[in-house]
């Protein structure tokens, strides 16, 4: 049977754990450990490989939802992980202190991936720091020259999480229904 | 590219000579392994003065009067000056990292304060607060009730957090509502299927907004009804008003009577019930979305040319926002090319009347434009790129959906 999977990225403390624990069937598989660099200034322990859940659709067909490490020094792992993904989840943490910039390191490592599939973009953290809004992120996009759904996204909301998801899923085909 | 929060803090360095000032540099990346980087002082975020030096007492008293920056003092008395974070000479790599920590606490607190002040009712006693910075020894637990403080009263906003509300088809007539005598879902009877906002409270409401965001002033919006405050700093509306009450309100026809009572008021200073009542408080995207959703009631805006294509600027913050039957689909459809509202209906195989309601609401946000130019009624939009995988995908989004939870 075919491998799907739908991959989680964003910085360190942006809600990958979490997001795919709230729509994950299992219990996901975390790897995280105590923080030991500048990780620990945002929580006290990270994903230092990498989390997986999984949704099992009717027929038996299972969903592998993979959530990427957040520290750059896993970078290569993200090639490896995205081949064959359906599209990405990028999660980002409204109270870091430059939000826009993690959005375009990520875009632009994603880059590939997202050309030849789709993104969705999630905001977290907006009820501590409303600031950037939705749109100033929809217009440093428009810089970028992409328009992808952005949605304010609480990672513990199953709700929020799911409908980041069908959105990306829409994006990549506006026909298909429930 | 590097991530941010590995950046360094910005420091500009004062009072020191040229081989001090080199030593330093090389002190704050080799041991105190890159936490600060020296920068001109345009730049610098914060100041570290050598206190002992000849000109350190006009220097620390020009910094406190001109610049709102933090200052770290090096010297070899101890020091007891209010406003500054001290660390004791010979520089120890722990002291000033913790000195440096809380710098970079305090321009966190400030940037969020700074944030804050602007919206609706925070009192100056936070920028008060913000700017006196008490003693080094106290500057911890102040920057951390700020903080605990600030953060409570946005997240007491419970209605602007609130996850989406989704409607399936079932629930779109009994929620939304309709004309009595008018089917929007019938060709012929499209025309007829409009609405003018500008006739109902929708349209009093995007004036309100206008205004207030023009102005930059807290507005109140009166009318025969109740009062509806607009903070335009935060995009935020405050209304005493549950959904049940909009919603029969929204559908009201304003007339030659109830029109000269609605005035629109500058707000000086915000009541103690709107300070206690945090939960009334909506984004206003989310506001207008809904009020606009009951405004129409399956119709369209009649700005909108039926026969021609409109397009979606970007998608709306769906996870706030009432989310009518076939919205995320619609967007998507949108983002990817213009196209009519009855095209919309019938590649994605569904009733005009969902199309209208959310032409409606995501034009009530300035999110619609119609497509003027020729070449957009005369080039056929491309046809929808159909993903290999659909079974598969409908199969996911039938999982989705069935767990809303």
């Amino acid at each position: 049977m075919s491998q799907y999977k739908i991959i989680f990225t964003g910085p360190v403390g942006a809600g990958k754990t979490t997001a795919i624990e709230s729509i994950s069937d299992i219990p996901p598989v975390k790897t995280d450990a105590s923080a030991s660099d500048m990780t620990k200034t945002k929580k006290s322990s990270t994903t230092v490989a990498m989390d997986y859940g999984i949704m099992n659709l009717t027929g038996g067909e299972k969903i592998h939802l993979y959530g990427t490490p957040g520290q750059e020094r896993f970078d290569f792992m993200w090639d490896i992980l995205t081949t064959g993904g359906i599209g990405l989840i990028l999660l980002l943490d409204n109270t870091r202190a430059d939000p826009f910039q993690d959005m375009k390191f990520f875009l632009d490592s994603f880059q590939k991936f997202i050309a030849e599939t789709n993104v969705a973009i999630g905001v977290t953290q907006m009820d501590l720091s409303n600031k950037p809004t939705i749109d100033d992120y929809h217009i440093q996009l428009q810089g970028i020259g992409i328009n992808p759904p952005v949605f304010s996204v609480d990672a513990r909301v199953k709700n929020d999480v799911s409908l980041l998801v069908q959105s990306l899923l829409y994006s990549l085909d506006p026909e298909i229904e429930a | 590219m590097k991530d941010k929060s590995k950046s360094p803090l910005k420091v500009a360095l004062h009072g020191m000579d040229g081989r001090t000032n080199k030593m330093m540099v090389m002190y704050l990346q080799g041991p105190c392994k890159g936490a600060a980087a020296v920068v001109e002082d345009l730049n610098a975020e914060i100041d570290i003065i050598d206190a002992d030096s000849l000109e350190a007492k006009t220097l620390l008293e020009r910094k406190l009067a001109e610049s709102a920056k933090p200052i770290i003092a090096l010297s070899l008395q101890e020091l007891t000056f209010e406003n500054i974070l001290y660390v004791k000479k010979p520089v120890k790599v722990d002291d000033m990292l913790f000195a440096l920590s809380e710098a970079a606490a305090i321009l966190s607190v400030k940037k969020r304060s700074s944030n804050h002040v602007n919206s609706n009712m925070e009192n100056t006693a936070i920028r008060q607060s913000q700017s006196l910075i008490p003693k080094t020894e106290n500057v911890l637990p102040s920057v951390k009730d700020q903080v605990k403080k600030l953060t409570t009263d946005e997240q007491k906003k419970t209605s602007k957090h609130q996850t989406a509300m989704q409607l399936d088809e079932g629930k779109f007539n009994s929620y939304i509502g309709s004309i009595p005598g008018l089917d929007v879902n019938d060709p012929k009877q499209f025309t007829a299927a409009t609405y003018n906002p500008k006739q109902y409270f929708q349209g009093y409401v995007q004036s309100a907004l206008m205004v207030a965001e023009a102005k930059k002033q807290v507005m109140c919006l009166n009318s025969s009804w109740k009062p509806l405050i607009i903070f335009p700093h935060n995009y935020e509306i405050w209304l005493d008003a549950d959904d049940k009450q909009l919603r029969a309100f929204a559908s009201v026809v304003m007339n030659k009577i109830s029109v000269p009572a609605i005035t629109l008021t500058p707000v000086e200073s915000a009541t103690s019930s709107i300070q206690k009542d945090l939960e009334k408080f909506h984004s206003k995207d989310a506001f207008l979305w809904k009020l606009a959703a009951w405004t129409s009631k399956g119709r369209y805006p009649d700005a909108l040319d039926i026969h021609r294509p409109v397009f979606l600027k970007h998608w709306p913050n769906f996870t706030r926002l009432v989310i009518t039957p076939h919205a995320l689909r619609i967007a998507a459809l949108l983002i990817a090319s213009p196209r009519t509202l009855p095209e919309i209906a019938d590649i994605l195989k569904i009733k005009p009347q969902y199309v209208f309601v959310f032409i409606s609401a995501a034009y009530a946000l300035g999110l619609i434009g119609q497509a003027k130019r020729k070449a957009d009624e005369i080039i056929q939009p491309s046809a929808i790129k159909k993903s290999e995988q659909q079974g598969l995908l409908n199969r996911i989004i039938g999982k989705l959906s069935l767990n809303k939870s």
